[in-house]
């Protein structure tokens, strides 16, 4: 198109007409409106004339050889596609018909012969008009596609990018816009358990993305520090709630999968149920909405709380957003919960049940434009038998080549007592190089969770670093000992069946809200190494103590590898710790743990 | 236009009801039906017997009118919500945050 390209400045007109006389005319008044003129004399020229030039504006007449106005508008109209390309017919024929095909064969506009000079320009006027404004919303249109797909792609790099375990996690998404106003989180714990969240903002499209950010920060920072799921949530709240306009909000349900208890927290606030499926496809359980969506009342209502759920190794949770159950088809139904419940009972547990889902969806709705955006997430619930707990364990908690030399040396230097001696003498030799301590008492134990706040002291002073992991899960699993059956005396016998432990968290909730009294008292200390350190953990409750004593003699527990659900709490601290002892009835705790570079 | 709205001074009343879809389309148009109204004590009724579906952004036009009417000293009462449209009023727990008359 060299030929538009020289003049910028002016614009460009075909003149389609088999009559070179009236060619001739019309090219005079172009001109004199500021037009460079083409013409061609049949409909199949004209059409080749504006694939070549690409003019700004078209004046066709109807009667012609070889192809007539209709059939060559119709063409350029399908050709340009994506651009106005005004296109005038000009005839002598005064007739309903005529004006009536016109606009079907994609006219903007006719003018009947005769006409003055003066009507032909304000014709030409009044479509150059429309023309501009088209051009104006054309190129808004592009700029706002073209930062919706900028933000599309840095949202997807710091949100989906991220997730945990999305080679275990089967998540699947169609957004309706560019951009998807859902969100699907999965984020690893300082204990292993998993933090799930699906979110559905209100509406879709870059408007409802807005919330997204902070949403993400929040859900992952709180997690990595350790922030129990409902604390998050809370935050959440509150966050969107200030953030964001009166109707936006987020519809979301929130999973967390447990480690070492065969058991799922959820929580769901607006999205549709969230299922637990048995492996034969049964369903177990749903988790119904039981709050507002998230950011709607400045906080959770009073009371708001996790449910538990008992599950087993081969159950699939599976979260859904609404654009599931109410994508519809040709024939307006919805998809609906009847659909969704049916398919998934039907479906191979092997497979991603998210893809098989989102199949069955666009297996109805055929090519229907899809009015809102879909998410599907399906964990299974054995997500961690395979590397999870072992990574855990196999973190350097004690260096096996180190356990290794000892043995080899033992025979050599008859240190058979092992190395426990040896690490006795080095806490003597070093000083403690910094202490901590943090004593709660009476409500502030049931609103208050220590370990986030220990760790980032821990970490605001030494760094942060995967080994300190496993300290987590140590100062975890002894507060909560401490809390449960000292200070709010629950037997540990309730959770050994899976209906008891729901039990046991029911209760354990309702004497939570209740605590007035007793105290827990946390006390670090830590002790360089000559590579690593050592940290020395002391937390006395206020409780009488607990059966746990027994169990722990000497440190030389053999747990029995029965299935039992309670004290795999213990069992794991005793594998991460050197030394673990209980005192004064259980009341007491002392645990070392030690880290080597 | 598929809003109707009627003021009743008297009993310091406004009645906004909803016909076939409730969503964003609709969003200047019910605005428009309460926004002028300023009295205090004003209580809205929404009455969604003849709305057939209703989307999130309808939730937030709702939450919008509550805020309208807390300012007011006021209150939403939502009427005779169909099933489909009830359905989604439970999911988002509305009738924690406003009186939903069946």
């Amino acid at each position: 198109m060299p030929f538009q390209k020289q003049k910028l400045d002016s614009k460009l007109a075909l003149v389609v007409d088999d009559s070179k006389m009236q060619c001739m005319m019309l090219s005079v008044l172009l001109k004199e409106e500021g037009y460079e003129v083409i013409t061609a004399n049949d409909g199949a020229c004209g059409v080749a004339k504006y694939i070549e030039y690409q003019p700004d504006l078209v004046l066709m007449d109807i009667n012609m050889p070889i192809m007539n106005g209709y059939e060559a508008a119709k063409q350029i109209k399908n050709i340009s596609q994506g651009s106005l390309a005004p296109l005038i017919f000009i005839t002598s024929l005064d007739s309903d018909k005529a004006f009536i095909d016109s606009v079907e064969a994609g006219g903007d506009s006719i003018l009947v012969r005769p006409f003055t000079p003066e009507v032909f320009k304000a014709k030409i006027k009044a479509i150059q008009r429309i023309g501009d404004l088209y051009t104006q919303v054309k190129n808004l249109q592009q700029e706002q596609q073209k930062d919706e797909e900028l933000a599309e792609q840095l949202l997807n790099g710091v949100i989906g990018a991220r997730n945990y375990a999305l080679d275990k996690i089967g998540i699947v998404k169609k957004a309706a816009a560019i951009f998807s106003g859902d969100i699907q989180l999965s984020v690893l714990c300082p204990n292993g358990d998993i933090h799930v969240l699906l979110g559905d903002f209100t509406g879709h499209g870059l408007r409802s993305s807005i919330g997204a950010i902070p949403l993400t920060t929040t859900f992952r920072t709180m997690t990595n520090k350790g922030f129990s799921l409902l604390e998050i949530i809370k935050q959440i709240n509150e966050q969107l709630y200030d953030l964001l306009p009166a109707n936006l909000f987020l519809a979301a349900s929130f999973v967390c999968v447990s480690s070492t208890h065969h058991s799922v927290y959820a929580f769901n606030a607006g999205l549709p149920d969230t299922y637990i499926y048995s492996n034969n496809g049964k369903i177990k359980h749903r988790i119904q909405s039981q709050h507002p969506p998230i950011g709607v009342l400045p906080q959770l209502l009073p009371h708001s709380r996790l449910d538990v759920y008992s599950v087993e190794e081969y159950d699939r949770i599976i979260l859904i957003s609404d654009g599931v159950i109410e994508a519809r088809n040709k024939a307006k139904e919805m998809f609906g919960s009847e659909r969704f419940e049916k398919v998934v009972s039907e479906s191979d547990f092997s497979q991603n049940i998210a893809v098989l889902i989102m199949q069955s969806v666009n297996d109805f709705c055929q090519e229907t434009e899809q009015e809102d955006d879909i998410s599907i997430i399906d964990i299974p619930c054995n997500i961690f038998t395979e590397n999870n707990v072992e990574d855990i364990f196999s973190q350097p908690y004690f260096d096996e080549n180190y356990e290794e030399n000892i043995d080899e040396n033992s025979l050599a230097i008859n240190m058979s007592t092992d190395h426990q001696i040896i690490t006795a003498n080095d806490v003597l030799s070093t000083p403690a190089i910094w202490k901590w301590q943090l004593l709660l008492s009476g409500s502030r134990l049931g609103t208050v969770n220590p370990i986030p706040i220990a760790m980032s002291q821990i970490q605001a002073i030494e760094g942060s670093g995967e080994h300190w992991h496993s300290l987590y899960t140590i100062l975890t699993e002894l507060f909560v000992n401490a809390l449960d059956h000292g200070v709010l005396e629950l037997s540990s016998a309730l959770k050994n069946s899976p209906e008891g432990f729901v039990q046991y968290f029911n209760e354990r909730e309702k004497r939570l809200e209740k605590l007035t009294s007793g105290y827990i008292n946390i006390k670090l200390s830590y002790h360089l190494l000559a590579s690593g350190g050592r940290m020395l953990i002391k937390i006395k409750d206020s409780g009488k103590g607990f059966a746990v004593l027994e169990k722990f003699k000497n440190n030389s527990l053999n747990f029995t590898q029965n299935n039992e659900l309670s004290g795999r709490g213990l069992e794991l601290v005793n594998q991460l710790t050197e030394t673990l002892e209980y005192q004064y009835n259980g009341s007491l705790v002392e645990a070392s743990y030690i880290w080597n570079q | 236009m598929s809003i109707k709205q009627q003021i009743s001074e008297s009993n310091n009343q406004v009645i906004i009801a909803i016909e076939n879809n409730f969503d964003f389309s609709l969003h200047q148009h019910f605005r428009e039906a309460y926004s002028h109204c300023n009295t205090p004590k004003t209580d809205f009724i929404l009455d969604l017997s003849h709305t057939e579906y209703m989307d999130s952004s309808a939730l937030g036009m709702i939450l919008l009118l509550k805020d309208h009417a807390d300012n007011l000293g006021g209150q939403v009462i939502i009427k005779k919500p169909s099933d489909t449209v009830n359905k989604i009023l439970e999911i988002a727990q509305f009738h924690r945050l406003v009186t939903i008359e069946k």
